[in-house]
């Protein structure tokens, strides 16, 4: 399994897990909630850098923005009161899914998305609240710091090419609330918590007369990585919300994705589930909101 | 090979190993003879290897045993105390809640954690904490039912306070 592991590492900082990341040369590996590394064992890998206590488990509210931290378990989020407060608790609700309590008090929101799984359970609801990835690597000896939008880190995630950088932290602006909006995290597994087949997660906000104001919507599994969909959230905006406008969105998403056939469940079905998920979705995010649909 | 040590608390006591630093921690547990923990699938879906990490139930076989460095650490025997069982362990017994064993050590602790944090759980909070083991046997509803049992085993002397204030 990992028989040529020479050094286990616990930096105290992400600093310093960056310098044993750049010198491992491309054989160290990030160790966080191991529930996905445990699974893929490689005998090249030399290093193990724990970065379970490096400051990286929070939860916090700073000047409008939510930050969450790397290392911060599904368990984490999913006790979060204050989560349960954000966008009718999508984080919460998806973090509930990921797994039995075993792997929800080990699995952490950075290795979710760092894995790169387009069934990541936590990608969907993030994408949806616009989340931002804060990602540290090391360039001639300085480490630098930049914000990249979720989506491009995912899917760079899945092509392997943030092997070198540290996902230090997800953040995402506070998210539009009130009397009129909506949210929603849909999931179909075989189980509640099983791995997704397909899920999504949707935002909607109405105004007084009825019409789209903004709406937010991702899908997970129907794609080799999670999806935003920026271009039928934008068509959306100014229509009047209701059974036509939800059927005309489910018809382009059933169109945009592009799933694949596996053990789990084939192509068509997985485009069906995408269709009906979204209708579910958008469904639910009408019911606070009072819409008569 | 490289080795490191590790040092923990396993059942109350303070261990001190030397391990591979890609060892497993249910690989090393079970070389330190806690055969209670189980090796089932080894890839976190039966819930026969759970211990519990500073009261919080995980499956051992799905992380390196470096990462417990310090960490307090139950396994099934060191739940009760020698031949004193405790209230899940009898509720278990009682129901005929065990039948081959592979995965009760599992379930009892995860029944454990429940009840630590939640005394009082509905019937779903119990599926919803065993959710993660699989008994090959024929099933669940006996250990759902015997969770339920040492719930109301564990605290008995509610009803009698409330029964002082009914005029």
């Amino acid at each position: 399994m990992f028989e040529g592991v020479e050094a286990f590492y616990r930096p105290a900082t992400a600093r310093e897990a960056l310098h044993l990341l750049h010198r491992g040369k491309g054989r160290a590996r990030i160790v966080s909630g191991c529930t996905d590394l445990v699974l893929q064992p490689d005998r090249n890998i030399r290093f193990l850098i724990d970065i379970t206590h490096a400051g990286l488990s929070y939860i916090r509210r700073r000047n409008g923005w939510w930050q969450i931290g790397a290392t911060t378990t599904m368990a984490d989020i999913e006790d979060s009161a204050e989560l349960q407060g954000v966008a009718g608790g999508l984080l919460p609700r998806a973090a509930a899914t990921c797994g039995a309590i075993e792997i929800r008090n080990m699995a952490t929101v950075g290795g979710n998305m760092a894995n790169g799984s387009p069934a990541a359970d936590l990608a969907t609801p993030l994408l949806a609240l616009d989340a931002e990835a804060s990602v540290e690597s090391r360039t001639s000896g300085r480490i630098v710091r930049r914000k990249m939008p979720l989506g491009k880190y995912l899917g760079e995630a899945r092509s392997r090419g943030m092997r070198n950088s540290l996902l230090v932290g997800i953040s995402f602006h506070n998210p539009p609330a009130g009397a009129r909006c909506g949210w929603s995290f849909q999931k179909l597994g075989r189980t509640a918590i099983d791995i997704s087949l397909v899920n999504a997660a949707a935002g909607l906000g109405l105004d007084v007369r009825g019409r789209v104001r903004w709406a937010r919507l991702a899908l997970g599994a129907v794609a080799p990585a999670p999806l935003r969909m920026a271009a039928i959230e934008a068509a959306t905006v100014g229509r009047t919300f209701g059974r036509s406008l939800i059927d005309e969105v489910c018809e382009v998403v059933r169109a945009a994705v592009q799933p694949i056939d596996d053990q789990r469940a084939s192509a068509d079905y997985r485009r069906h589930i995408a269709g009906v998920l979204t209708k579910r979705a958008l469904e639910e995010c009408a019911e606070p909101v009072g819409c008569c649909l | 090979m490289n080795t490191m040590e590790l040092r923990l608390t396993v059942n109350g006591e303070v261990k001190q190993w030397t391990i591979a630093p890609g060892d497993i921690l249910l690989d090393v547990l079970r070389r330190e003879n806690y055969f209670g923990v189980k090796r089932g699938c080894e890839t976190g879906e039966c819930g026969a290897c759970t211990v519990l990490i500073n009261g919080k139930p995980i499956n051992s076989c799905l992380m390196f045993a470096a990462q417990a460095e310090g960490a307090q650490i139950t396994t099934i025997e060191g739940v009760g105390r020698g031949d004193r069982l405790d209230p899940v362990q009898e509720a278990f017994l009682d129901g005929g809640a065990v039948q081959c064993g592979f995965c009760t050590g599992g379930m009892i602790l995860a029944a454990e954690a429940l009840l630590a944090r939640t005394p009082h759980p509905t019937e779903t909070d119990v599926r919803e904490a065993l959710a993660g083991h699989l008994c090959r046997c024929t099933g669940y509803q006996k250990p759902v039912e015997a969770v339920l049992a040492a719930r109301s085993a564990a605290k008995p002397r509610r009803r009698r306070a409330r029964a002082e204030v009914t005029p």
